[in-house]
């Protein structure tokens, strides 16, 4: 198609499509005052029947704590289908040898840089912990406590290079820490039944509000997450650097290069 | 709607819209993590410290590792051949 085509076909689509969207937009809420009743009716019940102040926490991890259930299966699915896909081309044998693009320098790392590497890798890993132990009480939880302390691996791979990398971040535990804490979240959702209860029901004593441990079974499934989603991205960010090293002789081929 | 959200809003607009121009991959990765800072800059001014959070640690850290990575790859690959 040639550019002054695709400049009438914009205009025909901008004839249509501007007074549609605007007559939409005019019949919105005005900014900032949104009509759903769900949001108040959630902050006027749950700090009392929960013991919670963070009530993104409690929607997720109680009231619809089920399809919580559902998106951490999908996580641990979706990593587990990334992590089959580059395995599998590349096989199980791993090599603690960083890989590095021909023709480009490698600089030696400073000082300064495995410095700083190393104390902003224990603050962002301890501010993860901190986000995701305090998930029922300040905003945030186990998946940003997750993602918070999988970003600190990252400072780590920055400071210490791919071989000390490799020998601290192990695959193994990264399995175990996504796969286990989906089990103990699964766990934690089927203790209720045994006692004759709807899954996910809340069934330890709520603690306090503004308690640490306030919400009780959120703190257990919050913390499992926090497991869970650490493991996950961990994972990814192995496999992904995984895909950079140089090849061992024995490698799988490529399905291309057969 | 205060001047703030009005400045998060641009930014969000303007670092998204550089995503689009920017024509090489390499620039593109960093545009992207740029637009993640500013749409957490935006969930922050919002009110949602916990969706900033993620989009942050997601989009500005994770998703441009992954990318920078998967490029290296295959750069590496091609010389290979």
């Amino acid at each position: 198609m040639t550019a002054p085509w695709r400049l009438v076909l914009l205009a025909a689509a901008l004839i249509v499509l501007v007074p549609s969207v605007w007559h939409v937009a005019a019949a919105l809420p005005p900014f900032g005052h949104p009509s759903a009743q769900y949001g108040p009716a959630i902050n006027a019940i749950l700090p009392a029947a929960r013991h919670v102040t963070n009530m993104v926490a409690a929607v997720n991890f109680d009231v619809r704590g089920f399809d919580t259930l559902g998106e951490e299966c999908m996580l641990v699915c979706a990593v587990t289908g990334a992590v089959v896909l580059l395995r599998g081309a590349r096989g199980e044998r791993d090599e603690a040898r960083a890989g590095h693009v021909p023709g480009r320098a490698v600089l030696a790392r400073s000082d300064a840089t495995v410095l700083v590497c190393r104390i902003t890798a224990t603050l962002t890993l301890l501010f993860g912990v901190y986000m995701a132990l305090h998930g029922t009480v300040t905003p945030g939880g186990g998946f940003q406590g997750g993602v918070v302390a999988a970003s600190s691996f990252m400072l780590l791979y920055l400071g210490e290079g791919y071989r000390a990398w490799r020998r601290i971040i192990r695959g193994r535990a990264m399995d175990a820490l996504e796969g286990g804490g989906a089990f103990l979240f699964a766990v934690a959702a089927a203790v209720p039944l045994v006692i004759g209860r709807p899954a996910l029901t809340n069934v330890l004593p709520f603690g306090q509000l503004k308690d640490l441990f306030s919400g009780g079974l959120m703190v257990v499934v919050n913390f499992c997450i926090f497991l869970s989603v650490t493991g996950s991205f961990g994972l990814l960010l192995l496999e992904f650097m995984e895909e950079t090293r140089s090849p061992a002789e024995d490698s799988v081929p490529d399905e291309a290069d057969r | 709607m205060s001047a703030l959200i009005v400045a998060a809003l641009a930014l969000a607009a303007l670092t998204g819209l550089l995503i689009v121009l920017t024509r090489d991959p390499k620039r593109q990765i960093f545009a992207l993590a740029a637009n993640g800072l500013a749409l957490g800059a935006l969930f922050f001014v919002l009110q949602a410290p916990d969706v900033a959070l993620s989009e942050i640690a997601v989009n500005t850290a994770v998703t441009p590792l992954l990318f920078v990575a998967a490029m290296a790859a295959v750069a590496i690959n091609e010389m290979r051949r």
